[in-house]
């Protein structure tokens, strides 16, 4: 935890010293951070648990893409109200989810290829439902012309802010289900499950863990936060995206790694991730702000990224 | 790697694409490898074809997507040679290594049309594409003409390391060359909406006044205004973007979230016509560079309005 | 080694411990579980650093540690040679290999170590060190997993290094061990060296009470069994319940694998009241990773919420229970000595209170103080009725504890003898 707090802490440092004109200490540049790692951050709340019984999910980014068109479609061309579209998305992330968690449990694939394979069908999934164009406030008229509605106002709420417009919606979000993550992790039984199978899956078999089940419910997890994030996805940018989320596992796996969850299972905790997304979010939101050259940000996360977990690194004795 | 499943979409496309011919009529194959449907400006330039192929039911449609991968589109190019279809319409992935595949289907007697991206040499039957220099110059006068001297403009850059994102970027920079319009903030964004709305949040918390944002497709200027909007800035400038695909920059137009976007043209329409010309005998340029249409709030209704 | 010190975070695990190290003599190091004996060598062979004090003279020193040090996925061959691999321009030739590999040991040489019973791995370790040729060879525990035959082949095999002038340190928890080869003695006591005498100076009883710093009756204690009502019933034999039934046989005779496939459905068997302690603590036991309160309450668990207060008061009781040896009980279990690991790996079956007990070496790397405890509490168990399966390479454990002895040969029953039958030779014979 502590290891954690110290790579977020170089890195605010670093935005204190590249204050770039003051704007750092502007508090909406630090609500804008938060905002643009809130996606990222909850796909790693999922992947903490995935990785924690020593397992990945590739498919995260592209379940999000999937859930978005599939929400947007619901909010926009269907008229669903939120009471409707949403549990229908969280349950469309759950059941992909549950398919790569099914793959890795019963035939015993590798998580890496599983959910690899779910991550190119989810995709093929959401371009084909989509017709492989952005589901938008834009309606085809099946002609090539179009009509347009109101951008549904639940889109709205969740593209919100709140507390005198100091913390986005989508960063609420973020925090309540990294919160409830990090209770089930903690407190429930299943949490403790998905710790014994990432560090010894022989012994917690024997010790009569239901296993299977634990571990099929942590892809579930993952592609159930997929959703949540394909939804603030969708609400931010008005529309359902076929190609949303494309690479955003990467960063998802990122943002555990640096917040010092041990990528061979069985270790880290959700408080983890919390800090690594506020670093990932930070240094994105720094190198921004300065207006640091793309080729520039891309080697810069890399030493960053290598920087942090060498500061996470357990001392060796 | 998450393209794999895009044949799925073919099919439907491809499926979509058989229509009734008269009797007697000869009916001709048309075969078009696209390098990546994965741009929705690529599958309008799909559906663009497939609507000028469709008024003409001697035509035949056959839609191979490449995937964003060279070699594949190679292998493609020689799958429709190996078929014999009567023409090829191809929109290159890449210049040189699709040269020569291209060289030896014209060589067999294939009349081939290469739609955007230009292949070396001149060994293909026409070239058909837009010019980003002088769209993104266009856009430059545009904004010098509705903005006073000394206007602050943020550009939001496609990605560099693009032909497409240098010329759009090099062709503005002309257009507002001199005009004391000053870029004070400019990023990449990847030709991505979430990105363009991360950069122009930075931008709105750099700048207390921007007067105009230039983005060098319509998702980014979109994403931009988004960002404006949540900051309740968004009346205090101008946003134009690139592209006006009928559901994205011209939605945003009518909408009035965008004030101007350049279309880039597809040359689908046009495609389908020298095909047709060149079936039925006629000579054809070997060079077409399509004209681009700016559409505004004023002239939206009316389809826009010529550039010069 | 002069005045080694040692500590990790708060806990000081070894206070300015000396260690004289003579060419051709067995030094043998004791002391009760946790005391720092593993910590001690894992200094002398460099793997880790000591925070005080020295070695001196040359410090070529190859290890059989108590955890093994395998790579589970290679064969035998390749784990003996790992490193210094006999080469052909470059090339490794196999054929070249497993012959040197049959110079050390009688395994085949191209068998994947992983798929081998745990005895056949320490002997891979043991061959790997020995045919190293270091000057001093340490063996942590090495026949905690063997049979009274491969124990044999070792003390030859020790006999052999001596006269060749190795230096060899012995750490074991057997007393017959300790006064078969011990040359000269150094005892542990958290972390101090409290004795160091030649072996004849320090006798049986003395050795005892400076290690436990107590009086321990090393008498296995005596059992009254009150035989209940049939419990399990297999092909050949049936177990009853408050009956102890020892289980004998060689490596591979099928024992093990007679408990596992009665525990082939884990939770379905612990709601049936069995519980089973596996041979390898390491592998199938512990999750080394988490806490030792985690792994204290992992089977059985009631409610789908945890308890924080009530995991930490059971962790607790139960580490009172078996004397657990453990800075805090927050710390990895990993990071616990490897007889403490035992008890862990032990404590987790007794919140479960199970009615059929499988037992599969309870007392491996167990010191003679904690021994004592598990015996009784074997006892206790049975006196309450539950019926007990018992394996154990010890064979003087295995015919005092239990009330009927099962032998196996080739995974068939060959033999079954009472408790008042049973002899060493009669179950050897029936065994081999
Ligand atoms: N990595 C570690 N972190 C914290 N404590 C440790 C670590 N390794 C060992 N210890 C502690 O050091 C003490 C000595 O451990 P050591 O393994 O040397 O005991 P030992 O004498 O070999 O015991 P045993 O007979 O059970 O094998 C133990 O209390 C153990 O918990
Ligand atoms: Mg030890």
């Amino acid at each position: 935890m502590l290891r954690a707090a110290i790579a977020l802490l170089i890195v605010i440092l670093l935005g204190l010293a590249f204050h770039a004109d003051g704007a750092f200490y502007k508090i909406g540049t630090h609500r804008d951070a938060l905002r643009q790692a809130s996606v990222y951050g909850i796909l790693a709340c999922g992947m903490t648990m995935v990785i924690i019984t020593g397992g990945i999910d590739l498919a995260a980014g592209s379940i999000l893409g999937f859930t978005a068109v599939c929400f947007s479609m619901m909010s926009i061309w269907w008229s669903w109200p939120p009471w409707m579209s949403v549990p229908a998305s969280l349950a469309i992330g759950a059941i992909c989810g549950g398919i790569s968690g099914s793959l890795v449990v019963w035939p015993r694939l590798q998580p890496f290829i599983a959910t690899l394979a779910m991550m190119v069908f989810a995709r093929g999934l959401a371009k084909t439902v989509s017709g492989g164009v952005k589901v938008s406030t834009a309606l085809p008229n099946g002609d090539g012309t179009f009509r347009y509605v109101q951008v549904p106002e639940f889109f709205r709420f969740i593209d919100s802010r709140i507390l005198g417009g100091n913390l986005s919606m989508v960063t609420v979000i973020f925090l309540l289900i990294a919160g409830l993550g990090g209770v089930l992790l903690a407190r429930h039984i299943w949490g403790r499950d998905l710790y014994a199978i990432g560090g010894n899956e022989e012994a917690a078999r024997l010790s009569g863990l239901p296993v299977k089940r634990s571990k099929l419910l942590a892809y579930v997890a993952c592609g159930f936060c997929a959703a949540v994030a394909g939804i603030c996805q969708a609400a931010q940018e008005q529309q359902g995206d076929p190609e949303a989320g494309g690479g955003y596992e990467l960063s998802a796996i990122a943002i555990v790694v640096i917040g010092g969850t041990n990528l061979m299972g069985g270790r880290g905790h959700m408080g983890l991730t919390l800090l690594g997304t506020m670093t990932i979010g930070y240094l994105e939101k720094i190198l921004s702000i300065n207006a640091v050259p793309e080729a520039g940000r891309l080697m810069l996360t890399g030493v960053i990224l290598v920087a942090a977990v060498l500061t996470q690194r357990r001392r060796r004795f | 790697m998450h393209r794999i499943f895009l044949p799925v979409l073919i099919l439907i496309l491809a499926g979509c694409s058989g229509s009734s011919k008269p009797e007697g009529a000869k009916t001709f194959t048309i075969g078009m490898s696209q390098c990546n449907l994965g741009e929705p400006w690529r599958v309008q330039m799909n559906a663009d074809i497939d609507a000028a192929a469709k008024k003409h039911s001697n035509l035949k449609m056959v839609f191979k997507d490449a995937q964003n991968d060279t070699l594949k589109q190679r292998a493609h190019i020689e799958e429709l040679v190996s078929a014999s279809v009567d023409a090829i319409i191809v929109s290159p992935k890449e210049s040189q290594p699709l040269t020569e595949p291209i060289a030896k289907a014209y060589q067999a007697k294939i009349p081939v049309i290469v739609l955007d991206r230009a292949v070396q040499g001149d060994q293909f039957t026409c070239f058909i594409g837009a010019d980003n220099k002088k769209i993104g110059k266009a856009a430059g006068e545009w904004l010098r003409k509705k903005l006073g001297p000394k206007a602050t403009v943020v550009e939001l850059k496609g990605l560099m390391t693009s032909i497409p994102g240098q010329d759009r970027n090099q062709g503005f920079r002309s257009g507002i060359e001199g005009s004391g319009l000053n870029v004070a903030f400019e990023a990449d964004m990847k030709w991505l909406e979430p990105d363009a709305r991360k950069e122009m949040e930075s931008a709105l918390a750099r700048l207390s006044k921007i007067d105009a944002v230039y983005a060098h497709n319509d998702p980014g200027a979109h994403g931009a205004w988004l960002a404006a909007k949540a900051a309740n800035r968004e009346r205090e400038m101008l946003f134009i973007g690139i592209d006006a695909l009928p559901h994205e920059g011209i939605a945003y137009v009518k909408q009035g979230i965008l004030n101007a976007t350049f279309q880039y043209p597809t040359g689908g329409a046009e495609a389908i016509d020298t095909v047709l010309k060149v079936l039925s005998g006629q000579q054809v340029p070997k060079t077409i560079v399509l004209g681009s249409r700016v559409y505004t709030a004023d002239n939206v209704e009316q389809g826009g309005e010529a550039l010069p | 080694m002069r005045r080694i010190s040692k500590r990790f975070g708060a806990a000081e695990v070894l206070r300015q411990v000396d260690l004289d190290i003579y060419a051709g003599e067995v030094h043998l190091l004791a002391g009760e579980n946790g005391a720092g004996k593993s910590t001690l060598i894992r200094i002398l062979a460099g793997t880790l650093s000591a925070d005080e004090g020295r070695i001196e003279g040359s410090a070529d020193v190859a290890v059989i540690y108590q955890e093994l040090s395998l790579v589970p996925t290679m064969t035998v061959a390749e784990n003996l040679f790992l490193g210094r691999m006999p080469r052909r321009w470059g090339f490794i030739s196999p054929s070249e290999l497993a012959a040197k590999a049959k110079e050390w040991i009688d395994i085949d040489p191209h068998a994947i170590v992983g798929s081998l019973p745990i005895g056949m791995q320490q002997r891979v370790e043991i061959a790997k060190a020995a045919s190293r040729n270091a000057k001093v060879i340490v063996m942590d525990e090495p026949t905690s997993a063997l049979t009274a035959v491969e124990v044999e082949q070792l003390f030859t095999l020790i006999a052999t290094l001596k006269q060749r002038g190795c230096g060899i340190v012995y750490i074991t928890h057997k007393m017959e061990e300790i006064e078969r080869i011990a040359d000269r003695i150094t005892v542990l006591r958290d972390g101090q060296a409290v004795a160091s005498r030649p072996a004849p100076q320090l006798p049986r009883a003395e050795l005892i009470r400076l290690m436990v710093g107590r009086e321990v009756n090393e008498q296995f204690p005596s059992r009254t069994p009150a035989i209940g009502s049939e419990r399990l019933r297999l092909k050949d034999f049936t177990v009853h319940a408050g009956e102890i039934v020892g289980l004998a046989g060689l490596q591979g005779a099928g024992a093990s694998q007679l408990l596992l496939d009665l525990f082939q459905d884990p939770p379905k068997a612990i709601s049936e009241g069995v519980a089973l302690l596996t041979s390898d603590r390491k592998t199938t036991g512990l999750v080394l990773s988490m806490s030792v309160t985690a792994n204290c309450v992992m089977a059985g668990a009631t409610s789908s919420w945890r308890n924080p207060a009530a995991e930490r008061a059971e962790a607790q009781s139960l580490a009172e229970m078996l004397r657990l040896r453990a800075a805090s009980l927050d710390m990895d279990a990993g990071e616990l000595s490897g007889g403490n690991q035992q008890k862990v790996a032990l404590a987790k079956w007794i919140r479960t209170k199970p009615t059929l007990l499988l037992l599969d070496e309870p007392t491996r790397g167990i010191d003679v103080g904690a021994k004592q405890e598990i015996y009784q509490l074997m006892n206790e168990w049975s006196r309450q009725g539950v019926a007990i399966l018992l394996i154990s390479t010890e064979l003087p454990e295995l015919l005092a504890m239990s009330d009927r002895i099962v032998v196996m040969r080739r995974g068939q029953v060959s033999a079954v003898f009472s408790h008042a039958e049973a002899t060493p030779e009669k179950v050897m014979e029936a065994a081999c």
